[in-house]
């Protein structure tokens, strides 16, 4: 059944709907915070705690690759200086002296090193004093002397020695592998000058990504390659050479100003070479090196959020769509509890009132026996002065009057307890409706209310009970003339229409008494189906008028509906089944059919 | 039929007494009677035309009554008065055989014809009277 109220007004709804209107609020934003609750915070906890061990896990991967990278790098160094050195040490001690000193042989033994690779410059045989005694190479340096330089006392000293960047004889950049030979006590040393540019690109050329580079620092921070981004060979570098001494080292690099340049977060390797004592520097910047671990990261977070967002907006749709159909229960529940107060209300009130109304009769039978007696006294003695015979038959002709009021009282108290029996006919709704209203405007003239009738011509017979249809309609239009007391002029108008969407998918008819008179206001309207609930004057309603329709309506299995407005007119709608409900038809059959009364 | 024998059944006294007078000015013969046990002695002891039965009633209520008396083998034209209250019962008194129903309370020219009506249905033999039905 479609929820309707059986009262509606526009002021009654103002109180009870704002706070009902907070309440849905709150029940909205709980439902919204339950959601949050339960999934997106669990969510979102979860997803940030992963992606935090993500990565971590992926830096430290990372790292470990960066470590094993400056490692494999080290070692390819040391392993060319090493090679270097082992081929000169081999050549020192397999070769007399007066085989190297013979410069074809010695050009033949350059010629031989430099032949996979070139990878050495010159080469030279210096004696003990430090004068050359032969030299292979591009410099003429056959009458040099070395006894003075710092490489030569060392390499006297440790018998292999492998010189810093330094300018030397030639004035350019180059650094030196010397070894000694010695015969019969006489020590004679072998050099070579380690080629400047094949060391470079060995160090230099290895490409770490766009922002990777790599060069070798001595112990005094001095370059012995160039760095890709800044220092060249034999500079002083602004990087510190660490206090670390040996191993490899990895760590992150925060931003930091050198000069006037910024350099930005960077992930640094350094390793220390054994001999020399020289110091690899590997630089990459963190967002390169991190690139794919960020993509990762950055593509796991969005994923996050746009799921949190979803399911927030997925979560405002539910609780929306719940409130509404929530709200929905809340006003059928409303509206049917509604019906079953006014119903249970009005079956107590008409078992009450059915024993009063009994308990009146007896006296009033008794009354009106009484006055039957009198009567038969009074024809049956004919010399009754004038005067009193006069008082009597107007007493008498005044006791039935006010009888036969109470009676009406007693009729409609049992009417209403619903003691009277249906009649089912088919009745024409708007021929019924026409003939009521013609009774109805001979007693409306004086008042100088108009009716108007808008009455649906392709309207279905009904299965109903006239007699009680009647006293609907009666009393209904009743109060609607009663609602212009006191104004001069009004209308009532009457419609019939088939029902389109009726409160019950039962098919049915719909008739609406509409007025123009004093309307009903709001805190009367709740009440005006309430048996003897009446604003006439006392003496003029019973009470019950509205009270019989609602029992009558609903006893018929229709629903009746009004809505007023003070100073504006009253609408009742009432809508009739075309047959009648089942029971009532169950309680006809339990009783006989009667003989027509007289 | 005028000079029918009625007996009035009604607890209240007045009534009955009222009653059977205006009954006896319009010619009819009447005893009246305050309860269904005195109803059931009058039957036994006369016939009667037409008997008019209050339903509420202390002590046996008038649809006992009635099924006493059918029970007996006194049956005669009913006709049942009530309150208005007890449509119910009056139904149920007429599934029973009672001829017609009167609500109270009741025009004296209503219930004469109704009485009329009683007789002239004992005259010509109702089907449901007498103890044969049972």
């Amino acid at each position: 059944m479609a929820p309707k109220n059986h009262t509606r007004t526009n002021a009654a709804d103002a109180e009870p709907g704002n706070n009902l209107r907070a309440y849905y609020k709150r029940l909205f934003r709980r439902f919204v915070t339950l959601t949050i609750v339960c999934s997106l915070l669990p969510l979102l906890v979860v997803g940030w705690v992963i992606n935090i061990h993500y990565t971590r896990f992926a830096r430290e991967r990372m790292i470990s690759a960066f470590h094993n990278e400056v490692d494999h790098h080290r070692r390819i160094i040391e392993l060319f200086l090493k090679e270097q050195s082992a081929k000169l040490q081999l050549i020192a001690r397999t070769h007399a002296l007066s085989d190297l000193i013979s410069q074809p042989d010695l050009s033949r033994i350059f010629d031989l090193m430099n032949l996979e690779d070139w990878s050495i410059t010159d080469l030279g045989v210096i004696g003990s004093d430090g004068s050359h005694l032969a030299y292979v190479g591009p410099y003429d340096l056959i009458d040099k002397n070395y006894s003075q330089t710092l490489w030569f006392q060392k390499v006297m000293e440790n018998n292999l020695y492998i010189s810093d960047m330094f300018m030397g004889f030639r004035k350019e950049p180059h650094f030196i592998i010397a070894v000694t030979g010695s015969r019969n006590g006489d020590k004679w040393i072998l050099r070579a000058t380690v080629d400047t540019e094949a060391f470079r690109s060995l160090v230099e050329n290895v490409q770490i990504g766009k922002t990777g580079e790599v060069y070798l620092l001595n112990e005094e921070g001095v370059y012995q390659t160039a760095s890709r981004f800044g220092g060249k060979i034999m500079e002083k570098a602004d990087f510190p050479p660490t206090d670390i001494h040996e191993g490899i080292h990895t760590k992150i690099v925060e931003p930091q100003k050198q000069g006037n340049q910024d350099t930005p977060r960077q992930v640094v390797g350094l390793a220390w070479l054994e001999e020399p004592r020289w110091l690899l520097v590997v630089k990459q910047d963190f967002s390169e090196a991190f690139n794919d671990v960020n993509h990762a990261n950055w593509a796991m977070l969005l994923f996050l959020h746009v799921s949190a967002a979803s399911i927030l907006l997925v979560s405002i749709l539910i609780s929306r769509h719940m409130i509404s159909v929530i709200k929905k229960r809340d006003v059928e529940a409303e509206s049917l509890n509604r019906q079953l107060t006014q119903a249970s209300k009005l079956a107590s009130i008409g078992q009450l009132s059915a024993g009063v109304a009994h308990e009146i009769n007896n006296p009033l039978a008794i009354i009106l026996t009484e006055r039957q007696l009198l009567l038969d006294a009074h024809e049956a003695e004919p010399n009754l002065p004038e005067e009193f015979r006069d008082q009597l038959l107007d007493s008498l002709n005044q006791i039935d009057i006010q009888i036969q009021r109470c009676k009406r009282i007693t009729t409609n108290l049992l009417r209403f307890s619903r003691r009277t029996e249906s009649v089912i006919e088919t009745v024409d709704l708007n021929r019924f409706v026409k003939e009521v209203v013609e009774l109805m405007e001979r007693e409306a003239q004086a008042s100088g209310i108009k009716f108007f009738m808008n009455l649906d011509e392709k309207l279905p017979p009904l299965m109903s009970d006239p007699s009680q249809l009647q006293q609907v309609f009666l009393n209904l239009l009743t109060n609607a003339i009663d609602a212009h007391d006191g104004k001069s002029y009004g209308s009532v108008t009457i419609t019939t229409s088939v029902n389109g969407e009726g409160p019950s998918e039962a098919p049915g008819i719909w008739l609406t008494i509409a007025d123009t008179g004093c309307g009903i206001s709001p805190e009367n309207l709740d009440r005006i189906f309430d048996p003897f609930f009446t604003t006439k004057p006392v003496g003029r309603g019973t009470g019950l008028g509205l009270s019989i329709c609602f029992s009558i309506v609903r006893r018929l299995g229709g629903e009746i509906f009004v809505e007023s407005k003070p100073h504006r007119g009253t609408e009742f709608r009432i809508f009739i089944p075309q047959r009648p409900p089942a029971e009532l038809l169950q309680q006809m059959n339990d009783a006989p059919k009667l003989r027509p009364r007289t | 039929m005028s000079g029918a024998k009625i007996l009035l059944v009604d607890d209240e006294k007045i009534f009955t007494r009222n009653m059977a007078k205006l009954l006896s000015n319009r010619g009819y013969q009447v005893k009246a009677v305050n309860s269904g046990d005195e109803a059931i002695r009058a039957l036994e002891g006369a016939a009667f035309d037409v008997l008019v039965l209050d339903l509420k009633m202390p002590g046996m209520d008038g649809l006992t009554t009635l099924q006493e008396i059918k029970k007996l083998g006194l049956f005669t034209e009913t006709l049942i008065l009530t309150g208005h209250g007890s449509i119910d019962t009056a139904l149920e008194a007429m599934k029973l055989g009672a001829y017609d129903y009167l609500t109270k309370p009741c025009e004296i020219s209503e219930l004469v014809e109704k009485i009329k009506g009683a007789s002239e249905q004992e005259d010509a033999g109702n089907p449901l009277s007498g103890p044969a039905v049972l």
